[in-house]
């Protein structure tokens, strides 16, 4: 018996089904807390639609037509119900499909999250590569040095020097909008993922280059160097890839970042992406919206945690996921 | 400095009032080496005994020309390797050394192999250099060098990551990548260090057979006084950076010259009877930067006097095949 309950455990911890119920529970718990919270917050969506001038009776009559008059914990059950079943409701604001405003929006905010992640892990590991071989050269001052400016100056900022470079003085990328093309679209994503990844690719270059001095300081690097391996199956597998596992394991922070700071650049550069219109339907009380979007990043969070660790088992052997 | 016979074959090492030092700073140095000394001759055997941070490491990493990645500079004295100077090489010039004529043992077995590479992929890394070749060829002569350093089922081992083989197992493959190019010099850091005692002896039972096969010489790094008498006919004992004693192995055991080498041996807890009460070198190691004036174990020395705590660290004074760094050494047997 305990053998059946031991096996059912490591099941659980391992197996691809593990993480799809894991999703699941993320999602539930993030959805039971912003429903009782979006309710804490004084006002509510028929007051805003209405506006100032509508009475209160008016505002009554209109929650009743929404449903909102009815105790909390009753639409709750309703909206969970409906929710696994896999329908978010109604957006209050728009009067649309929840599911279908994100069907809508979230390409334009997966393409973003997607190239942004790309571009950061391009420019940080041949960075942090270096900083690590040379950390007792100039190069490694003059890192210390960028990176701490790149990652301490707010993003607002960081992207109007871009646009004036790249979009005005340049003239080589839009100055705003997205065109939701394949090939045409990259050219609209350029400046905002670049962007982006200034902020967070000194982050995972610090994570790589710290990882990379560890490494090096190894038994079996000294040993490859006496062997004589070729340098280029030196730097990947000697240097690079045993020094991968912290960057990987930062990819979970890296998924909240790129979605909270992606709601800033999606205002600054125009995107029609998901954060531009989080915003929105904060701001109106949407509460079917909202929780809709949540419950999304929720499973976003998760899928990112599993793709780290598929990453972490290719790279790692030693970490077998089933 | 012990003198080598000038009618013989230049020596395969010789390593000649060697200094030392991390670069921490512009224009600041802090020794570690201060100074080596100590020729090895082609065949021979020699072993480094000292406590941790006495330099050992540092030695071997100036012998492999890896001293640059670690922030270490040899700021003086010379290193010659089969007649010709090495001191100063560059690094496409250690390239053609390493593995080819100098292979390296790591200290631990445990870190000596890359944890994601299979044991395949790892040793084929050095037979690629000779073969150049195919798959099968490549294969092949994996599999005779895990065969050369008695590893049972080799094909399977072949397959395998080091996180699944025992240590010794590791420890017998990083040789088998040691002594895949036929190295003329053997450096071999604290080999055992990590193992139990029966396995350590099947690993130094190996070394020896496949020095004598391949004719290597072996340079031995051990804290370990009963290894080294076991395996080198030549012994060197580092005390702070600087070679202390050197000399042939039984006679620096049997009648030390140097306060510190009969200290290191009555330490010893293999020759300890039981009940007896262990002897301990009173106070501690120095460290890295902090070396005393004169000689540096004056501290800790029972025979030392005033004349040893002013001026440098005293040079080796040879004697016949032997030499100390001592002043004293003239009054160790009195004070026996």
């Amino acid at each position: 018996m305990q053998g059946i309950i031991k096996q059912v455990g490591s099941f659980f911890q391992h197996s691809l089904v593990s993480r799809v119920l894991q999703a699941v529970l993320v999602s539930f718990f993030l959805l039971t807390i912003v429903f009782f919270l979006l309710r804490l917050i004084p006002g509510d969506p028929a007051m805003v639609l209405l506006g100032e001038n509508a009475s209160m009776g008016q505002v009554e009559e209109y929650r009743k037509l929404l449903g909102l008059d009815r105790p909390p914990m009753e639409q709750y059950v309703d909206y969970m119900s409906n929710a696994f079943q896999g329908d978010l409701g109604v957006s209050i604001l728009r009067r649309q499909s929840v599911v279908k405003i994100i069907a809508s929006r979230l390409p334009v905010s997966l393409w973003l999250a997607g190239s942004t992640v790309a571009m950061v892990f391009v420019l940080a590991l041949p960075l942090g590569l270096l900083a690590a071989v040379y950390h007792r050269t100039w190069f490694g001052y003059f890192f210390r040095v960028t990176t701490s400016i790149a990652i301490s100056t707010p993003i607002y900022f960081t992207s109007l020097v871009i646009l004036l470079l790249l979009a005005v003085k340049l003239d080589l990328v839009p100055i705003a909008g997205y065109d939701p093309e394949f090939p045409k679209n990259l050219r609209t994503l350029f400046a905002p993922a670049l962007t982006n990844s200034i902020l967070l690719a000194p982050v995972l270059a610090r994570i790589l280059q710290a990882s990379v001095i560890d490494t090096m300081e190894e038994e079996f690097v000294e040993a490859a160097i006496v062997r004589g391996v070729k340098p280029l199956r030196f730097m990947w597998h000697y240097l690079l890839r045993p020094s991968l596992a912290p960057c990987i394991a930062a990819l979970g922070y890296f998924a909240a970042t790129v979605v909270s700071y992606g709601v800033l650049i999606e205002i600054i550069f125009n995107l029609p992406g998901v954060g531009m219109s989080l915003i929105e339907f904060v701001r109106a009380f949407d509460y079917t919206a909202v929780q809709g979007f949540v419950a999304l990043t929720g499973l976003l969070v998760v899928a990112t945690t599993l793709l780290a660790d598929l990453l972490n088992a290719w790279l790692d052997p030693r970490a077998n996921l089933k | 400095m012990i003198n080598h016979d000038p009618g013989s074959s230049p020596p395969l090492l010789s390593v000649n009032k060697l200094r030392v030092s991390f670069r921490v700073g512009s224009g600041i140095n802090l020794p570690v080496i201060d100074t080596a000394d100590f020729i090895l001759e082609p065949q021979g055997s020699l072993g480094l005994v000292g406590e941790s941070g006495s330099g050992k490491t540092m030695l071997c990493r100036t012998l492999i020309g890896t001293l640059a990645r670690h922030g270490a500079v040899i700021n003086g004295g010379n290193i010659t390797f089969s007649g010709q100077p090495i001191t100063n090489l560059g690094e496409s010039e250690w390239r053609k050394l390493r593995g080819h004529q100098i292979g390296y043992i790591p200290q631990s077995s445990m870190a000596g192999l890359n944890p994601i590479l299979t044991i395949k992929s790892q040793l084929s890394e050095v037979v690629k250099h000779s073969t150049g070749g195919s798959e099968s060829e490549v294969r092949r002569e994996v599999l005779g060098l895990l065969e050369r350093v008695r590893i049972p089922r080799p094909t399977a081992v072949m397959r395998s990551r080091p996180h699944q083989l025992s240590g010794g197992m590791r420890q017998r493959v990083i040789i088998a990548a040691a002594i895949a190019q036929g190295p003329k010099l053997l450096i071999a850091d604290e080999p055992t260090t990590a193992l139990d005692v029966t396995v350590q002896s099947e690993i130094l039972a190996l070394i020896n057979e496949l020095r004598e096969e391949l004719g290597m010489a072996l340079l031995l790094v051990s804290h370990d006084l009963a290894v080294i008498e076991e395996m080198c006919s030549l012994m060197a004992v580092m005390y702070a950076g600087a070679t202390v004693e050197v000399g042939p192995t039984e006679n620096l055991i049997s009648s030390p010259n140097h306060p510190y080498t009969r200290a290191l041996n009555t330490s010893r807890t293999d020759k300890a009877r039981p009940g007896d009460l262990l002897e301990s070198i009173p106070g501690d190691a120095v460290s890295v930067g902090h070396w005393p004036n004169g000689c540096r174990f004056w501290p800790r020395c029972p025979i030392a006097d005033l004349d040893c705590q002013d001026g440098l660290q005293p040079d080796l004074l040879a004697i016949e095949q032997r030499a100390s760094a001592c002043i004293h050494s003239d009054r160790m047997e009195v004070t026996d």
